[in-house]
């Protein structure tokens, strides 16, 4: 590891340990608990990788797929937070969740099937599996936050400042996981593929220096963007959080029988009524 | 356009998206039966554009035009033919504005609902995506001269016992919800 490598990596772990200390001093994790884990994981998964560094070397094959395996852990601890921020909220409103949770758990098959039948078809090496998969999970978490945020928009109900923080902090993660993870595929599978091919081990010293900078420009921007999120959910947290807000007061389910087919007729006469007028 | 500049646009537009959803609005707030009152009255004088529509209708009338055609030099007839155009544009948009009013009540309606029709949910968000592109659609026809503008007067008699509907409904709903809520707008 240079220095530039191991400055970032003690800075992330700083991060995340004041995240963690930030989480647990509010008590997130009575509203937000698998958001908690999240972050413990995160946590976890950097102090176990830099450990693994320590023991065997950076450069070591435990190092590889140790730092394989937390990139994908993570990435599944994330996907359980997107999970808790669809459903906080939300489910006060027990008619919109009852129909929400049904759309988003749909989608999110849909998604992680792509993600699997995409991961499925590449070449048998870790690492280009993981770019794969991990791109796939984040566009998934993006499109997910993007839906649940469309779908509450249309409702006309607003996330709270944590969860805003929460959800802005993670499609920034996504987002640049996303790029990063599209352009080191695209890599990894076009010039520098020989270097994971033990047929063609001759050329492996000449791409070495290659496959090091590669990495180290990855994980830079991985890491900047990591602290940068972290930093949007510290600020969040700088202040204790306001009581949980009461359930929503509903109304009596005949409300809704009588009210909504009727409202919906008088729209579709007022479209009638468009095409009408559109007629030559 | 290669895969790989495919999926980085995708992520950045979809990103935008969600950024732009998180930005807080004026409007969305928490919806709630208490907010229901707030937002019955800005909803319920959704006949405020079509309570103007007997002086439009006037301002606009095919006799109007004809004597302006006839008896005004090109210019002018030209000139107040343009400005009778936008007028019924933006009296368009304030219909628009009405009916968007009357499907946001229907949405706080249904999130408000223990229980929801996945069939009626879906039926109204494809009515107000299918009104979008007819409203469109009807403004173009309208900006280019193609809409004789007499026909906006269907328009907005829908919209107006659509308004008068809703009104009764409502005071129906305030009255059913009247037990239930905080002491303020149960009053």
């Amino acid at each position: 590891m240079n220095s530039l490598e191991t400055f970032l990596v003690w800075s992330t772990m700083s991060f995340e340990i004041v995240l963690c200390g930030f989480v647990f001093a509010r008590k997130v994790q009575r509203i937000l608990p698998l958001f908690a884990i999240y972050t413990c994981v995160v946590l976890t998964c950097a102090i176990v990788v830099w450990l693994t560094y320590v023991h065997f070397g950076f450069t070591s094959l435990t190092a590889y797929y140790v730092y394989w395996g937390s990139i994908l852990f993570s990435a599944v601890a994330r996907s359980l937070a997107i999970a808790e921020l669809c459903r906080s909220g939300l489910r006060a409103y027990r008619g919109i969740w009852a129909l929400v949770w049904r759309v988003l758990m749909v989608l999110s098959i849909l998604l992680l099937a792509r993600a699997a039948s995409d991961a499925w078809g590449q070449p048998n090496r870790v690492a280009i599996y993981g770019t794969t998969l991990d791109r796939d999970l984040a566009l998934a978490s993006i499109v997910i936050l993007a839906v649940l945020l469309l779908i509450r928009n249309y409702y006309g109900l607003a996330l709270e400042p944590l969860q805003r923080a929460i959800a802005v902090g993670i499609c920034f993660i996504c987002a640049v996981d996303v790029i990063g993870n599209v352009i080191l595929r695209n890599i990894y599978t076009g010039s520098l593929f020989s270097w994971f091919l033990t047929s063609q081990k001759s050329l492996w010293p000449a791409l070495r220096p290659q496959i090091m900078r590669v990495n180290d420009i990855w994980s830079t921007v991985h890491l900047l963007s990591f602290m940068f999120s972290i930093g949007i959910w510290c600020f969040a947290l700088r202040k204790p959080l306001p009581a949980p807000s009461e359930s929503p007061v509903l109304l009596p389910s005949n409300v809704y029988r009588e009210m909504s087919p009727a409202i919906n007729l008088r729209l579709a006469t007022f479209n009638d009524r468009l095409v009408e007028l559109l007629k030559p | 356009m290669n895969d790989l500049s495919i999926v980085m646009l995708l992520a950045i537009v979809l990103c935008g998206v969600v950024l732009w959803l998180l930005i807080p609005k004026r409007k969305a707030s928490r919806a709630d039966a208490s907010s229901l009152h707030s937002d019955l009255n800005e909803a319920l004088p959704t006949a405020r554009h079509y309570a103007y529509f007997r002086q439009i209708r006037q301002a606009l009338s095919a006799a109007d035009s004809e004597y302006l055609v006839h008896n005004a030099p090109p210019h002018v007839a030209q000139q107040a033919l343009r400005e009778r155009r936008a007028v019924a544009r933006r009296f368009l948009k304030g219909l628009h504005e009405d009916f968007s009013n009357l499907a946001r009540l229907g949405r706080i309606i249904a999130a408000l609902s223990p229980e929801v029709s996945h069939k009626q949910e879906t039926e109204r968000f494809i009515l107000g995506l299918k009104f979008q592109i007819l409203y469109a659609l009807v403004w173009l026809r309208l900006s280019t001269g193609n809409l004789p503008l007499e026909q906006l007067e269907h328009l907005t008699g829908l919209v107006g016992r659509l308004a008068m509907r809703l009104d009764t409904a409502m005071t129906e709903i305030s009255a059913l919800s009247a037990g239930r809520l905080p002491g303020s707008l149960g009053a």
